[in-house]
């Protein structure tokens, strides 16, 4: 997977400015998503995208989630459902082809930890909640998280489209992320790089 | 003229079901025609929604034509020669088999694309099949086959009708259509 390229990269040329316990993203991850149309749900999947999780439960402070999906590989496997979501009226993936979700900070909640996050879709950024089950597993983690969001407050179906008889506002996020062994960097200063970057890496506060 | 058909002319039920079932293919087909060259929008949507609606009312009220048939006498038929009555026969059960494979085509057509199929904003019936890329092109194709087939079996069976009123000048015509007319 192309992302795990990306990721490697990112690692080797020291992306953190801090010490971080980054987890690579594997296969069996996935970002779905599921709405509701005409009373029936429906599942989509974002199918490409790169997820940075740099996540540490004793060191929350320096703990942050980067995720970049790209909005052309959305499949609702229909179709002329497909092709309308790219449109304008949707999510002008021509014009907004990625969307990004960033974490701000974390904290301990009642039922876990939750992550403070801006998600920008459609070039509008909103403040999101993001509680989420971290598990180890002997191989890694897993992350699973379900997050409602309002696809009106991203200009998602706007005019005649926001008639909720017809697409539903509430879209649940489904993360399922299955994640290698840890990386750990151990020191503030980043290690040089000798590999050719083909994409910057995004710094971390 | 009764409700039931009588030895001389079709009942009030049977021309109703007739006529007016009649009047929804036509709006039906029509619909189909103009709503597929449409650009994706919510009209569109709402367009297919009401089309869809209609459909499977379309094959609810066939089934009650049926059992109504079936329940219901039938008037004589009019001395014609033995083959055009087997052409009649088959003719019509065609337009039978058609009223039903129509909507069930329709259907299939719809759950392979992977739509939802919401009736009248009431209920959500289920798919008949899982959605499928390359069963989605064979149902469209079956739908829109059976609505050309469709429109040509009406055809033939209303010049028939034209053929007995007007040719052999009998009552075949007039026991079905609308008012009093048929029913001596």
């Amino acid at each position: 997977m192309r992302l795990h390229g990306v990721l490697a990269l990112g690692l080797l040329a020291g992306m953190p400015a801090m010490a971080s316990t980054v987890y690579p993203v594997q296969a069996g991850s996935s970002l779905q998503f599921q709405g509701t149309q005409q009373g029936e749900k429906f599942m989509g999947a974002i199918k490409q995208f790169d997820a940075r999780i740099n996540f540490d439960p004793g060191q929350l402070a320096n703990s942050s989630f980067e995720v970049n999906m790209q909005l052309k590989s959305m499949d609702t496997r229909n179709a002329e459902r497909d092709m309308a979501m790219q449109t304008s009226e949707w999510f002008d993936v021509s014009h907004y082809p990625i969307a990004t979700f960033k974490t701000t900070s974390f904290r301990q909640t009642p039922q876990g930890v939750a992550a403070d996050a801006d998600l920008t879709i459609k070039g509008r950024s909103k403040h999101i909640v993001f509680p989420f089950v971290w598990q180890k597993t002997p191989a890694g983690a897993t992350l699973d998280a379900k997050v409602p969001l309002d696809r009106l407050d991203f200009g998602l179906g706007a005019g005649e489209w926001s008639d909720e008889s017809m697409v539903g506002h509430r879209v649940d996020v489904i993360v399922h992320l299955v994640l290698g062994p840890a990386v750990a960097t151990p020191d503030p200063v980043a290690p040089k790089s000798n590999v050719h970057q083909t994409k910057p890496p995004s710094q971390k506060k | 003229m009764s409700i039931r058909s009588t030895t001389n002319a079709w009942g009030v039920l049977a021309r109703v079901f007739h006529w007016g079932m009649l009047v929804l293919y036509a709006g039906l087909i029509g619909v189909g025609y103009y709503m597929s060259d449409l650009p994706m929008s919510a009209a569109k949507m709402k367009i297919y929604a009401l089309h869809k609606s209609v459909g499977v009312l379309m094959l609810l009220l066939v089934v009650l034509r049926v059992l109504w048939r079936w329940m219901d006498r039938r008037p004589s038929i009019t001395p014609t020669a033995a083959w055009q009555q087997r052409i009649a026969t088959v003719v019509v059960g065609g337009l039978y088999l058609l009223m039903f494979a129509l909507p069930l085509t329709g259907w299939a057509y719809n759950s392979a694309a992977g739509f939802p199929l919401r009736w009248f904003n009431v209920y959500n019936l289920p798919a008949l099949m899982e959605a499928s890329p390359t069963l989605k092109v064979w149902m469209k194709e079956a739908h829109e086959s059976g609505a050309v087939i469709f429109m040509a079996v009406i055809g033939l069976h209303a010049l028939a009708a034209l053929k007995h009123h007007f040719i052999d000048r009998d009552q075949t015509l007039m026991q079905m259509l609308p008012g009093r007319r048929g029913d001596r």
